[in-house]
């Protein structure tokens, strides 16, 4: 069968089961470092101690000493936060770039990044108060990603050029109204530059709960597509033959991939470069197939975007997004230089 | 070199020790805050100001009949808000500008605007007031430029005699909460070394935001749970409460989070001749109990 092609440019399995378990430690030094170190510095067996005092006080309500605070309820949840971001991103940039087979896919492709800017600029333009912001931000992401279906579709397919064409029109026309509204309304222009460039800075519980549920959907869908993801690479036609629903999968694909993405993107900004890079370094170690692909994207992302996270919170780059660009790019421009991995 | 009579020496050494100040000569030579040094052939008589500040300083050592025009933001005093607008500092409206034909224009270090002007052959001088200290020399400088340096020293002296009115009573304080002061909710605030810094130490209240973070630095939400402060300014106590960890701050538990009043916000903001003004306005909002 052809699949075993893909197969077989895949390093062999124990190569890949020690790297994984390599990644999973690594994400938990990463989370490890992230609550200890921060402007405050708490050391470590503060941390476990904060950590006990934090879960107790939920049942006996007792007060909180402002480093237990810091930990239980600043860094903790920011770092829960990173790892939840950073794992959509690096999932729905790994699916994105399977489902339309091009390797600059990113989450934000289809005006996801593009339509949750314009509602949180509307949003903080017109001062309404924080907890409405990814509300806002979320419900225009879902409708930007509707707008791009709506204009791609032809008949009752979704060619993958017209759904990409679509999707940056429609990126570029969202972002020059919310460049005009952030003109418009200078008084507040910072509040939503450090929104479109990414910030984990206020992330609690709340958010972080409130993210969790669209993650796991749209994370969950896309890791359960990974076979059906694995066949399209052999091209529509093939794929169709094999009795994969190209179009509604492309479909489900997208939905699901906006769904989380967009969640991400309402509460804490447009954070660059993770869905892009990710998946093409986890292809290079773990080969092309979706099924390994995602989950360890998953891995990698979150383990990057809370170490992305602690280098801005330490260092005067200051925002999250600001670091994963400034990471990211140079590094996919030296793969890319290196050539000949796709 | 011939000798001056002694008479011509006391006399001139006595007037230099008067408030009022002689006449400004022209041509006048300076060197502004873009370290360019720039030559006035004459006492300039249409101004545009491209700062706020500038703009309400003028007027208030009766220059204001020189402005024909100023930026977007110049709102203060009535007779500036009639003035035609021609853009901001970063969106300058260069052709309207021109059309103005001003003597001298008033930019800031930061608007780019000089070169575009110079060319124009349309004199600019660059001036900002951003430590406490400048508020006073540059109110002095602009004196000098316009030829109203008697007023000037008014307007310095009168700026100086508000702000002691208040300290005077914020000294006797009993209690100086620590108190973060927000300006920006992404959060930035201000260090104790700007003028906004100074003016809430002078209001009597201790700044828990270190010098060497810098004069408006973005702070890190850690840091305030850290710091634990009694009083917070600048934002509401639903928005402090709704910030994770921030709820059992003791400011937020004891109702001590207060957003500034608009005009009190513009002012604050503003270095220039309402500073005073300013002062007595965060003084009240620290010490509440002693303006009663």
């Amino acid at each position: 069968m052809s699949l075993e092609r893909t197969d077989a440019v895949t390093p062999p399995r124990l190569w890949r089961v020690g790297r994984t378990a390599a990644l999973v430690a690594a994400l938990l030094a990463a989370v490890v470092l992230a609550v200890g170190l921060g402007s405050v510095y708490i050391p470590p067996g503060e941390v476990l101690g904060a950590l006990g005092r934090g879960v107790a006080s939920l049942w006996t309500g007792a007060e909180l000493s402002p480093e237990d605070v810091i930990v239980w309820q600043l860094r903790l949840p920011r770092v829960a936060m990173g790892v939840l971001v950073g794992a959509c991103l690096a999932v729905c940039g790994g699916a994105f770039q399977g489902v339309f087979r091009n390797p600059l896919a990113d989450p934000y492709l289809l005006g996801v990044a593009s339509g949750a800017g314009l509602g949180a600029t509307v949003a903080i333009v017109a001062g309404w108060p924080r907890p409405l912001v990814p509300v806002a931000a979320l419900l225009a992401a879902l409708a930007a990603v509707s707008l791009t279906l709506t204009l791609a579709r032809e008949g009752r397919r979704l060619p993958p050029v017209r759904l990409i064409l679509a999707g940056v029109v429609v990126g570029s026309i969202l972002s020059a109204v919310s460049t005009f509204l952030i003109l418009r309304g200078e008084d507040r222009a910072r509040q939503v530059l450090a929104y479109t460039l990414g910030d984990l800075g206020f992330s609690g519980w709340g958010d972080v709960l409130t993210v969790l549920p669209y993650a796991l959907a749209g994370g969950g869908v896309l890791m359960l597509l990974g076979r059906a993801l694995d066949t399209l690479q052999l091209g529509d036609l093939t794929a169709r033959s094999l009795g994969v629903p190209v179009e509604r999968l492309r479909l489900l694909v997208v939905l699901a991939a906006s769904v989380a993405t967009a969640a991400a993107v309402a509460y804490v900004g447009i954070i660059g470069f993770v869905g892009l890079v990710v998946p093409h370094v986890v292809r290079l170690a773990w080969g092309a197939g979706h099924r390994v692909l995602l989950p360890v994207s998953a891995l990698a992302g979150g383990t990057l975007l809370v170490l992305a996270d602690l280098l801005a919170r330490t260092t005067p780059l200051s925002q999250v997004g600001v670091v994963t660009t400034l990471l990211g790019g140079p590094f996919f421009l030296w793969l890319l230089r290196r050539g000949g991995h796709d | 070199m011939k000798t001056l009579p002694a008479k011509t020496v006391l006399a001139a050494s006595l007037l230099a020790l008067l408030p009022t100040a002689a006449a400004t000569t022209y041509p006048l030579t300076l060197t502004d805050d873009l370290g360019r040094k720039v030559t006035l052939k004459a006492e300039p008589k249409r101004i545009i100001s491209m700062v706020p500040g500038h703009s309400e300083t003028l007027c208030a050592i009766g220059a204001c009949g020189k402005l024909v025009g100023v930026d977007r933001y110049s709102d203060y005093p009535q007779q500036v808000a009639r003035l035609p607008k021609v853009g901001d500092l970063f969106a300058p409206d260069v052709e309207a500008m021109v059309a103005l034909k001003p003597d001298l224009v008033l930019v800031s270090q930061y608007s780019k605007l000089e070169g575009t002007l110079t060319q124009a052959g349309i004199p600019t001088i660059a001036l900002d007031m951003e430590k406490y200290d400048e508020v006073f020399s540059k109110t002095l400088t602009l004196g000098r430029i316009v030829n109203r340096e008697a007023q000037a020293k008014n307007v310095v002296l009168n700026i100086r005699r508000d702000i002691a009115r208040v300290e005077i009573l914020t000294r006797n304080a009993v209690r100086k909460p620590t108190t973060y002061l927000e300006v920006d909710p992404t959060p930035y605030s201000v260090g104790p070394n700007s003028f906004m810094g100074v003016l809430l130490g002078k209001a009597g209240a201790r700044n828990v935001i270190p010098a060497s973070l810098g004069d408006f630095p973005r702070v890190d939400p850690e840091l305030i749970v850290k710091a634990n402060p009694e009083l917070m300014l600048g934002l509401t106590r639903q928005a402090a409460a709704a910030r994770p960890g921030w709820s059992g701050l003791k400011a937020v538990r004891a109702g001590r989070v207060l957003d500034l009043p608009k005009d009190l916000n513009t002012i604050l903001s503003r270095p220039g001749p309402r500073m005073g003004q300013a002062l007595r306005g965060l003084a009240r909002l620290v010490h509440p109990e002693l303006f009663r």
